[in-house]
């Protein structure tokens, strides 16, 4: 059965985020005034991040179970594409860093945060927290040339990682892309794959439209009135069983033929949206 | 009662070291009192953090310090518990830790025990065996050519993710006693004791449900034929990739 596939570190798993670092990730976010998008969608892939190495630690060491790749995607005042990478030594065509260079790669700040007290309380504790990835809006949307990077990109990995878990692609955007169609960019990705399956690419469309949320749709007809949320629908993998499975048991709100798609998420679901993809492989070897 | 020197393997999941399988066992012969053989295998959970350590304190606390497994109470289990877990809270380097360690280590390590103690009964001349277990790790009994007890699972289907398993640190330990399986009986000449972490076992089990007599199949084994063989296993996933150890503890078949 496709996407079942063990993770370890002869055959680990990919992710590849894509960050959209345009103008419109300057405004609100979630309906909160005072959280911009680009603060969380960074927070969000930090978090998400941070529990990707987690699971791969050992306590003092991790385990390359995961390659993670992030792409970031603006264009200077003048509309030129800006495509960029998040973690060192890393290009666009070859972003991907094994775990165990990733969690080197974070600078880790100390931060008061409350936590139980084990007896119905809360308690201020220091923790340290990696940051990959600082808040950034620029200009345009060059979703288009992200896309044809990250299509490098995975069809070398998926050509070096047969065995694989195929690569999670997630791609936290406005939606708006200003350098033409993404959605053949997209399907072209979901071509490729590993013998366990194609890539799939998950969307978390942070709208410029005040709509109302839309999470895990199945079908055209519950998408909110936005030109742009039918194409993000339409780039967005359909969960395969074991995803929907999991992502059930999860308690998220998907039905059958659910799309990796969320449409104006909060922080919860946001966050909720890009733990799916760390969940997805539950088993690790 | 003379015993056969165990035969014990420890094969690490594909594409770990050695050095990282996260299973562990220990064999015994106490000399001087009632008890000949204490065997355990405990199989440390993979996701949390430090499970090798906390699974072999489990291994070696179950030959070093013996629970009274016919009178076994939840406090006496606790007691015992207790001074693993303290144990196993020295041995963190909790200064060292690096921040994607943290989490893990603050809620402990989980890990499965099956232990096997051998001692003389009261009739002299007669022994028998006790057995304790929490999770998927497994203890076979073959005697006459016939698997006569599984213990604690006795069915292939179901080993799954969510074993139960003895977490080190007390707060996050949950209901453990309503987990713990116990059983005993007599020891008789020939006897064969198979103890095995869980994949081992869910194969071991499958097999036997498919009419082959595993213990055959894993008593022909060199040791040199041992890793291809699982390489083989996994392969074709007749098992599952995870850490593969077994204890084989053999009464001698003619009393001496």
């Amino acid at each position: 059965m496709p996407y079942t596939a063990d993770i370890s570190r002869n055959n680990p798993g990919c992710f590849l985020f894509l960050l959209d670092q345009s103008g419109s990730m300057s405004e609100a976010f979630g309906g909160q005034p005072g959280q911009l998008k680009m603060d969380g969608a960074a927070d969000a892939v930090n978090r998400v991040m941070d529990a990707i190495s987690q699971r791969c630690s050992q306590g003092m060491d991790v385990r390359d179970y995961f390659h993670i790749g992030v792409i970031t995607y603006s264009t200077d005042s003048s509309g030129n594409p800006l495509i960029g990478t998040a973690l060192p030594g890393t290009s666009p065509d070859q972003p991907f860093l094994p775990v165990s260079e990733v969690v080197e790669a974070a600078d880790v700040e100390e931060r008061q945060v409350k936590e139980s007290d084990g007896a119905g309380g809360l308690v201020d504790v220091t923790r340290r927290i990696p940051v990959w990835l600082h808040p950034v809006a620029g200009f345009g949307t060059p979703m288009c040339a992200a896309l044809d990077a990250a299509a490098h990109a995975l069809q070398e990995w998926t050509a070096q990682h047969p065995d694989s878990y195929p690569p999670m692609v997630i791609n936290i955007s406005d939606g708006a892309a200003t350098d033409g169609d993404p959605e053949p960019l997209a399907q072209e990705i979901m071509g490729f794959g590993t013998n366990d399956g194609g890539v799939l690419i998950y969307n978390a469309h942070l709208s410029q439209m005040s709509a109302m949320p839309v999470q895990y749709p199945a079908d055209e007809n519950s998408l909110p009135p936005d030109e742009y949320a039918l194409k993000m629908f339409r780039m967005s993998s359909v969960f395969p069983d074991p995803v929907l499975e999991m992502a059930g048991s999860m308690g998220l709100p998907v039905t059958e033929g659910s799309r990796g798609y969320v449409y104006n998420a909060d922080m919860v679901a946001l966050v909720q949206f890009l733990d799916i993809g760390t969940r997805a492989a539950t088993d690790l070897h | 009662m003379p015993l056969i020197p165990p035969k014990t393997w420890r094969i690490p999941k594909d594409g770990n070291q050695p050095g990282e399988c996260e299973d562990a066992f220990r064999v015994v012969f106490p000399s001087g009192g009632p008890t000949i053989m204490r065997a355990a295998v405990s199989d440390g959970a993979s996701e949390s953090a430090f499970s090798r350590l906390w699974a072999q304190i489990l291994a070696d606390a179950f030959v070093d310090r013996p629970l009274d497994l016919p009178g076994l109470t939840e406090d006496g289990l606790l007691d015992w518990l207790g001074r693993c877990q303290e144990d196993w809270h020295a041995a963190v380097p909790w200064d060292r830790i690096p921040w994607h360690g943290e989490a893990k280590a603050r809620t402990g390590s989980f890990a499965t025990l099956v232990g096997l103690s051998l001692s003389t009964a009261d009739e002299p001349g007669t022994f028998r065996w006790e057995a304790v277990a929490v999770g998927d790790s497994c203890l076979f009994l073959v005697r006459d050519g016939h698997l006569l007890v599984s213990f604690p699972l006795d069915d292939p289907a179901r080993f799954d993710n969510n074993p139960g398993l003895v977490c080190s640190n007390p707060v996050n330990m949950g209901p453990l006693w309503d987990g713990v399986r116990r059983t005993g009986g007599e020891c008789f000449p020939g006897d064969r004791f198979i103890l095995a972490s869980d994949a081992l076992s869910a194969w071991f089990l499958a097999r036997h449900a498919s009419g082959d007599i595993p213990w055959e199949t894993l008593e022909k084994l060199n040791v040199s034929d041992r890793d291809p063989w699982v390489a083989d296993q996994r392969q074709t996933r007749a098992m599952r990739n995870d850490d593969v150890t077994l204890v084989i503890v053999q009464v001698s078949p003619v009393e001496s």
